[in-house]
């Protein structure tokens, strides 16, 4: 039994890392920009068909998808921030919602139109469609290479932020906006780095979904809610928070299915609830002055 | 909704279009009768168009087209063209009955077909006394539907052409009976169809196989997008065999995840109700693994008559695709009230609906006889195993098996299902 709960605990954590690679990137962005980014789970979806697009035009080489589609993804990020998101940011936070709900629903049905409506979805990579046996039951390697580059994405985060002078800058404006423009921050050029980033790791993440889980139009709407929870969990704008944030929900998930099948759905906004009653800035927030 | 309303609108113009071609051709051999009813004869199809199960819209209305532009083009349905109109489902309740009331009371539709959520299709079912049109359900599968608002309720105006989840829990179990396996586990969805399935498939099992055990069962959300922890779940119970009611892109997420999880080396035997939907044969491809058993609710290889052969053939040509099982039951739905109408040489309500009443219709999945107690078409739907074969570019069934009908569609007065 002890062994059959930490394998459940594992393959918890591999569902985490999904969640973690968007709500790490909704985070920075609502942590810098001050933009709740609905369309969010929308760049995930759209970083699952450009690696797919990626994918077949290269031949079948996974690799070389994973590499190119999520820059790809980064590249519209730049569109939507350069050409559109800029214009709300003094606005109504109403307008900001608007337009990147607007994106939603514009890019949903333009994957249905250039890719169709049917489900997509390659076959796994060769070198990663192995198992191994850990706590006596076969997980698979594909698994543990997402666990692998969820952390990586975590370390390299945190070396960015914490030993760059990028990261410095990025942590300057999203401290306090107005003081680091006053000394001298480029913030139109930092807000859009940032956006790009937020919407390189959402791209990731789909990119890194493409072999085993279904590329459907919609496919956005589906774990956007749950990254949101995982970001109100962690406190808006923490990136440290996101990340516990994401491992919680991934094993109150797992594990919620096992002990509480029939709660599951409940658990996690519970959770949430609760976290929010002690401690309505979340887990890692900054408490608004 | 921008979705469905931008849909409406290009069905729209297409079927007038073709509508409008149809009144022009020449009127085919003289076959159908003028019965000079109103023209058109509207027919309201509702769907789910639009997120990650769109796909099963295109499919029905792809088969509606098809039988429309066919009916249209042969002289109509006793001399009077149809008409199409297709709203998005959305799989809600609340969407559902909305759209039922706009195609009747707005638009003047003359008949609703369609459906693929069984709580829309219970819901609607509900109002058709109200609107007072004939609703041929097409995707829904829920018995309730038949035995509950049909058999029990007498909501006359209610039918359904598609085999209910007799196919999924109940003829099921007549291929796992002679399987040489003992101990089963399920993973399906949570809801009254995944739940119903794995009711339906426990009790008959064990009445026709006392031997076997029920180890383990996990039901997923609808939109899981990770079945991870449900595979790791019910793995731990040590089934010999899972059944599995999961439909659409989660079928086909929770098959690429349960061969990443070694699932199918270490069972013997492995059941998708939904697996031969053609959206799951496309989705999986190459990966889906041999040997799984699978079915539908039509499935394009069977029977091997001339009139399937000429449908899939049709289809191919319209829309470059094999039919999904529900092009097979929107197609038969508008051929159902083309007969049932010139039977009854009107569009009144009740005589439409007597007329319907043990009715024989000829469709591509075979003969299916409309049952008058409970108006539920009856035809055989074979299960079967999945292949891989070159002449096809998706997955094929092989090693067919049906089950006789008499056996697996439950009858009136239809006792309560005790598992």
């Amino acid at each position: 039994m002890g062994r059959v709960l930490l394998f459940q605990g594992l393959v918890g954590l591999t569902e985490a890392m999904y969640l973690w690679l968007v709500a790490a990137g909704l985070s920075l962005i609502f942590g810098v920009l001050r933009v709740l980014n609905f369309a969010h789970g929308a760049l995930y979806m759209i970083g699952a068909y450009l690696t797919y697009a990626v994918f077949r035009a290269c031949g079948g080489n996974f690799w070389i998808a994973l590499l190119v589609g999520p820059v790809l993804v980064a590249l519209f990020g730049w569109v939507m921030e350069v050409f559109f998101l800029r214009r709300v940011y003094r606005a109504d936070v109403a307008f900001q919602l608007l337009l990147t709900f607007a994106f939603v629903l514009i890019l949903d049905d333009v994957v249905k139109l250039v890719f169709g409506p049917v489900y997509q979805s390659p076959p796994t990579p060769k070198s990663l469609s192995g198992a191994v046996m850990v706590f006596g039951s076969p997980l698979p390697t594909y698994h543990l290479f997402i666990l692998a580059a969820g952390g990586l994405v975590a370390l390299g985060l945190w070396l960015f932020l914490e030993k760059t002078r990028w990261g410095l800058l990025v942590r300057a404006t999203a401290a306090d906006r107005e003081m680091a423009r006053a000394l001298g921050v480029r913030s139109s050029r930092l807000f859009t780095g940032v956006f790009m980033l937020g919407a390189w790791l959402a791209g990731l993440g789909g990119a890194l979904s493409i072999p085993v889980r279904s590329i459907s139009p919609g496919m956005g709407e589906l774990i956007i809610i749950e990254a949101f929870v995982v970001v109100v969990l962690g406190g808006l704008g923490s990136l440290r928070g996101a990340f516990i944030g994401s491992l919680a929900i991934g094993l109150l998930h797992s594990y919620g299915i096992v002990f509480l099948p029939v709660f599951e759905l409940a658990l996690a906004y519970l959770v949430m609830a609760a976290v929010l009653v002690v401690r309505p800035w979340g887990l890692f927030g900054v408490r608004e002055a | 909704m921008a979705a469905s309303r931008r849909t409406t609108r290009r069905t729209f113009l297409k079927t007038s279009a073709a509508g409008l071609a149809a009144l022009a051709a020449p009127r085919g051999f003289g076959a159908t009768p003028d019965l000079k009813l109103k023209k058109p004869i509207k027919v309201g199809c509702q769907t789910i168009l639009s997120g990650p199960l769109g796909g099963y819209g295109e499919f029905m209305r792809k088969g509606a087209v098809l039988a429309m532009e066919e009916i249209n083009a042969s002289g109509g349905v006793g001399g009077s063209p149809l008409e199409l109109n297709f709203r998005d489902e959305e799989l809600k309740v609340d969407v559902g009955v909305k759209n039922a009331r706009y195609f009747v009371d707005d638009w003047g539709a003359d008949f609703l077909i369609g459906i693929d959520s069984s709580a829309v299709a219970l819901a609607v079912g509900e109002i058709m006394p109200t609107l007072n049109r004939i609703l041929i359900v097409t995707h829904g599968a829920t018995e309730k539907f038949n035995e509950d608002l049909v058999y029990r309720k007498h909501i006359k105006q209610c039918f359904r052409i598609c085999v209910p989840v007799y196919q999924d829990g109940i003829a099921s179990a007549f291929i796992a009976k002679d399987l040489p396996v003992k101990k089963w586990a399920t993973i399906s969805p949570d809801y009254e169809y995944g739940h119903t399935s794995w009711k339906m498939f426990r009790a008959t099992l064990k009445r026709i196989k006392p031997e076997v055990q029920f180890v383990g069962e996990s039901f997923a959300k609808f939109g899981t997008v990770d079945f991870s922890s449900h595979i790791s779940k019910v793995m731990g119970a040590q089934p010999e065999a899972i059944f599995s009611t999961e439909w659409g892109g989660e079928a086909v997420t929770m098959v690429k995840q349960a061969k990443l999880f070694k699932v199918f080396d270490q069972t013997k035997a492995f059941m998708i109700a939904m697996g031969s939907a053609m959206d799951v044969l496309q989705g999986l491809g190459a990966d889906y693994p041999e040997g799984v058993w699978a079915s539908g609710r039509y499935y394009f290889g069977y029977p091997d008559s001339p009139q399937n052969k000429k449908f899939v053939e049709t289809f191919r040509k319209r829309w470059q695709s094999y039919p999904s099982y529900v092009s097979e039951t929107s197609y038969a739905a508008l051929y159902a009230i083309k007969k049932a109408v010139e039977k009854a040489k009107t569009l009144d309500i009740d005589p439409v609906i007597a007329a319907l009443e043990g009715l024989q219709v000829d469709r591509p999945a075979g003969p299916c006889t409309i049952r008058k107690e409970d108006h539920q078409a009856v035809y055989a739907v074979p299960w079967g195993r999945i292949k891989h074969d070159p002449n096809f570019p998706m997955p094929i069934l092989g090693d067919l098996r049906v089950a006789p009908t008499d056996e697996y569609y439950r009858k009136p007065p239809f006792p309560p299902v005790e598992a």
